[in-house]
């Protein structure tokens, strides 16, 4: 969706200037009402209300650099993602699970990096974190064990031992799901999993945060049944591949919507449609 | 052994230094008793100051306190070679034969003591007082003139002291450090196909301490 404010938009938007939307979109330029003087160097201006606006070029760089490091490590599963706070934690795991890093959500046991007696000690090569005030104690431990440290840090976050900071709001979810999806996507297209250029077909909406009840209704949603097509964006791709290909002349339904009766049929194309799909008989607009 | 230091990696288990650095030789310092009241008396325990070295550029000090004696001299040996650092030693003037005393003026503190060391000309001898004497007999400075100050009589300070400025001894930046360094790959890095192996459990010795996080 092109920006009506953006000056002379006609043309296509490069990779950078697309992702730099969509932080603006996700708020990660909102700073704090204080200001770190290591951040000062990140730090575009200071609002009227008193809040700090982030440099989001200097961001996206930062990501980039911080990518370059992610990929320059062999093997990605001595990386380890962390995140303390429950608004990270969903964007970590998503992560980790697309690039192939250790996750740790929730609370970090003193001691995982440094005791070598614990059933969970690790010795990174890496260590990426959401915010250096909560997650302080891996800092501390990797200090210690000679792991280098990202975090993403806002303009108020303690820069000790964080060795490459990216400057960026790590208060808001949608903030923190969109600089984990840049951050991952950077470090596949840099190991040239995906190419650059083309849309990744993961969506950012994967690594926002769902609050318990917002997960809930939205289950109970799918449950009661298939009509709500358009209503459900959380399901992609996967879904339609299988229908498209199992009824090709059939009046399929163009959006894809898991079937609460899906487990049954097995892909035997020949069938009657109605006796495996009563209720889309029903509800077909047509 | 210096590839330790090189990447600072975090010794955990004493016996590796005992492999590297061979000749290792320790000295208890001394053993003092130091009590905790309780409302059933006083309850004391042992501290036992142990110094290990092989006299030859690595000084290791550890402290430790037990209830017994034997348990804390043992503790404290350990301790000692957990946390040996190489000392650097330098020449005085005219660089004949091999360094012999420290590269230049290093001090050192801890709690009130100031241990300062100075550079010596050959043949001078450890010119200091029999505690630090120890210590820089097992780091195999053979000359060396110190002066100290605060309360040397807290021998647990005083050691301590002279431990930090045999330490600093390496942090000390000389015109021979200017050269840019060439970075070598750190162990993590050069390994990493063979880390990444998972192996089975190579821990000979009793693996039944896990602590469950």
């Amino acid at each position: 969706p092109t920006m009506a404010a953006e000056g002379g938009g006609v043309r296509a938007l490069s990779q950078r200037e697309q992702d730099i939307q969509m932080m603006l979109a996700a708020d990660v330029h909102l700073g704090t009402k204080n200001c770190d003087f290591q951040m000062e160097r990140y730090v575009y201006k200071r609002r009227t209300d008193g809040i700090y606006i982030i440099n989001l070029g200097k961001t996206w760089e930062k990501l980039q650099m911080a990518a370059r490091v992610i990929v320059a490590i062999e093997n990605p599963q001595d990386i380890i993602v962390q995140s303390a706070r429950p608004y990270g934690q969903r964007a970590v795991l998503k992560f980790a699970q697309y690039t192939g890093a250790n996750a740790i959500a929730g609370r970090h046991t003193p001691g995982t990096f440094t005791n070598q007696m614990q059933t969970s000690f690790s010795e990174p090569r890496l260590l990426i974190l959401t915010d250096p005030r909560t997650d302080h104690q891996p800092i501390k431990e990797s200090a210690l064990g000679n792991i280098p440290t990202i975090a993403f840090c806002d303009t108020d976050s303690p820069m000790r031992y964080v060795d490459i900071g990216i400057p960026a709001n790590n208060k808001g979810k949608q903030s923190i799901g969109c600089l984990f999806w840049l951050l991952a996507r950077m470090v596949l297209q840099m190991r040239g999993t995906i190419l650059p250029g083309h849309k990744w077909e993961i969506m950012v909406d994967l690594f926002f945060y769902r609050d318990p009840e917002e997960a809930k209704e939205l289950e109970e949603d799918e449950a009661l049944g298939a009509p709500e097509y358009a209503a459900v964006a959380e399901y992609t791709a996967p879904a339609g591949d299988t229908w498209g290909a199992e009824w090709p002349g059939a009046a399929a339904p163009a959006a894809a919507v898991e079937a609460p009766a899906g487990a049954e049929w097995t892909g035997a194309p020949g069938l009657n449609e109605d006796s495996y799909f009563p209720t889309f008989e029903i509800n077909l607009p047509s | 052994m210096e590839e330790l230091y090189l990447h600072s990696l975090p010794i955990k288990e004493h016996q590796i230094v005992e492999q590297l650095c061979p000749g290792l030789k320790d000295e208890v310092m001394k053993i003092t008793p130091v009590q905790k009241q309780t409302r059933a008396g006083q309850r004391t325990r042992f501290k036992a100051f142990v110094v290990v070295g092989d006299s030859n550029g690595h000084v290791g000090l550890g402290v430790k306190c037990a209830k017994e004696v034997a348990t804390a001299i043992r503790g404290a040996i350990i301790l000692a070679k957990l946390s040996i650092v190489p000392v650097r030693r330098g020449y005085w003037g005219n660089k004949i034969g091999l360094p012999h005393t420290v590269p230049c003026k290093v001090t050192g503190k801890c709690g009130s003591v100031t241990v300062r060391m100075v550079p010596a000309p050959r043949g001078s001898g450890i010119v200091a007082a029999r505690v630090p004497k120890k210590v820089l007999q097992f780091a195999g400075i053979d000359d060396v003139f110190t002066s100290s100050r605060g309360s040397t009589k807290t021998l647990g300070n005083f050691v301590k002291a002279t431990f930090d400025c045999l330490m600093k001894t390496y942090g000390f930046l000389t015109p021979d450090f200017w050269r840019e360094t060439t970075f070598t790959k750190a162990p993590y890095q050069e390994f990493t196909d063979i880390l990444a192996k998972p192996t089975k459990a190579l821990m000979l010795d009793a693996p039944a301490e896990k602590i469950e996080a």
